[in-house]
């Protein structure tokens, strides 16, 4: 019996690599929330800083502590920003995607992508504009707004490694949460805020039990990149789960 | 001809509920296809299966040859447009446009800039601001333009007013004559879409109740009307589908007549038309003809 010809599959019509960066496009197809606004916050943020620096030193007159203005956190809202950013970018987003066609495991490793290429660009960002400041002076009042408390002391790549490492964990977190809310829904979030405050709770208890003295001897005794390296794993456990929770989530209305 | 889209026992349960109960059927390769129904039907159900968005509980669905789910094979190929469609929040109309080329290998943006002329819509407008209407000429649009080789369009005409579903289906008759492709078309409004489809599906309850070519569907019944005595007589012994009666006028549809027993009605009086479509699903999925019958 003559041997049946396996049927000739054609090739998708749009190679691999270009998928995922397909994907990666679609994210800033409009780069106004995620890439531009955020900076023109945090630069009003500064002003805004700066401002009451300038009021406070002038009130305070010569006398003024010279680590007075080391310890701004007009920074940190830009992760929580940006976590939001992921969460919106995996459930309509999600669902645009897979209306263009896309795989599921394009959509994700195009969405986890963008997030790292952003990680890069903030992180190198925010320590640029770090070096700046001390090259100025503290913005000629000796403060610290991108680079502020446990960062003052650090060189530029720490600091633009902390911010990398940072953004990552809460951009991957993010993913998840989209992915179970894109998943099973409400459900989806009870168990995310359930397993979160089971988390927390079994903290709590373990760092008044045993693990108090450990944990401040792991904050004091590593430097902060390797403190900040502990969370590239975290990161990356979040992105797999993220991935599992996805690769079966149907795209319904 | 070969299928472009073949079904085999095809299920999707959400609990209790058989959204797509065990369905079979195939769509052959550059026709025109009408995928009918009620409200929840299942024909948003069948199409997310089609095109992999959503999973099956049973059976399978190949897309030109192929299993759809995660298979960018299939998928480059397919352009699945749906009434429901989510855009991201930041999107404006211009941006899904800008976006189509890059998913869409053959969509043609000078065409796509022609239809947002003729549907008149603000694609400066942010997406989640636009009405009904506009939304469905976006998704309208970038189905007509981007050119797939299989097409799903699912509603796409929600909240578009008569001009605008005529432009609609002008536009899209227009290309598929210079573009052949496969089209699966959703649709409530049956008789309106009707001189497109060359082949029916209609789904009730999950299930496929008619899969059958339009002529054929059409020529299969045949609506009498005249003098309630004439028409009793004509029809006495016959397979009737439904009966009206106003006055002394009735009309009945008669499923299975020959040239020649149109011909014998006609010279006895009675007016003989072919069925509309949409008289002959409504009867078949559970309509009015009960009804009709008792009055």
């Amino acid at each position: 019996m003559a041997a049946v010809a396996a049927p000739v599959r054609p090739e998708a019509l749009v190679p691999a690599g270009r998928r995922v960066w397909n994907v990666v496009r679609l994210h800033v197809a409009n780069p106004w929330p995620s890439v531009i606004l955020p900076w023109i916050v945090l630069v009003s943020i500064h002003a805004l800083t700066w401002s009451i620096w300038a009021i406070i030193s002038h009130y305070a007159g010569p006398g003024i502590e010279e680590d007075a203005f080391r310890y701004a956190g007009g920074v940190s809202w830009l992760v929580i920003y940006m976590m939001i950013i992921a969460i919106q970018a995996m459930n309509a987003g999600f669902r645009f995607a897979l209306g263009f066609s896309s795989t599921r495991r394009d959509y994700y490793l195009g969405t986890v992508a963008f997030f790292a290429m952003m990680a890069v660009v903030y992180g190198v960002g925010l320590g640029l504009l770090a070096l700046l400041e001390r090259a100025t002076d503290g913005w000629g009042m000796n403060g610290s707004f991108y680079a502020p408390a446990y960062l003052y002391d650090e060189p530029f790549a720490v600091v633009a490694f902390h911010y990398v490492a940072l953004y990552l964990l809460f951009t991957t977190m993010g993913c998840l949460v989209g992915a179970l809310f894109v998943r099973w829904r409400a459900n989806g979030l009870y168990l995310y805020f359930g397993a979160l405050a089971l988390a927390v709770v079994a903290l709590v208890w373990w760092l008044l039990d045993a693990g108090w003295g450990a944990t401040v001897d792991f904050f004091t005794a590593n430097p902060l990149a390797v403190v900040m390296a502990w969370t590239l794993p975290v990161s990356l456990a979040f992105a797999a789960v993220g991935w599992l929770v996805l690769r079966r989530a149907p795209a319904r209305g | 001809m070969t299928a472009i889209i073949e079904a085999q026992g095809l299920s999707r349960r959400f609990g209790d509920v058989h959204a797509v109960d065990d369905v079979s059927f195939a769509v052959e390769e550059g026709s025109v296809c009408g995928l009918l129904g009620r409200n929840g039907a299942g024909k948003t159900t069948l199409m997310n299966l089609v095109t992999g968005q959503d999973f099956a509980s049973a059976g399978t669905v190949r897309v030109l040859g192929e299993d759809p789910v995660e298979n960018a094979r299939a998928l480059t190929r397919v352009c699945f447009i749906k009434e429901s469609q989510s855009y991201p929040d930041a999107y404006r109309g211009r941006h899904v446009l800008a976006m189509a080329p890059h998913f869409f290998p053959h969509f043609d943006a000078a065409l796509a800039e022609r239809l947002v002329e003729d549907f008149g819509v603000p694609v400066n407008r942010m997406v989640k601001k636009m009405s009904r209407g506009q939304r469905s000429a976006i998704g309208a649009i970038v189905g007509i333009a981007s050119r797939a080789e299989l097409t799903l369009l699912d509603e796409p005409y929600a909240g578009l007013d008569a001009v605008a579903r005529h432009i609609f289906y002008d536009r899209l008759l227009e290309d598929y004559a210079a573009h052949p492709r496969t089209i699966l078309l959703s649709t409530h409004l049956i008789d309106e879409a009707a001189d497109l489809l060359d082949h029916v599906l209609v789904i009730h309850e999950g299930r496929i109740e008619i899969d059958a070519d339009t002529e054929e569907l059409r020529g299969s019944a045949s609506t009498l009307v005249g003098r309630a005595a004439d028409v009793e007589a004509f029809v006495a012994g016959r397979d009737v589908l439904a009966r009206e009666h106003i006055g002394g006028i009735a009309s009945a549809t008669v499923a299975g007549l020959g040239a020649d027993d149109k011909a014998r009605a006609a010279s006895s009086g009675l007016e003989v038309t072919p069925v509309s479509l949409q008289q002959l699903i409504v009867r078949r999925t559970g309509g009015a003809s009960h009804r009709e019958e008792v009055a």
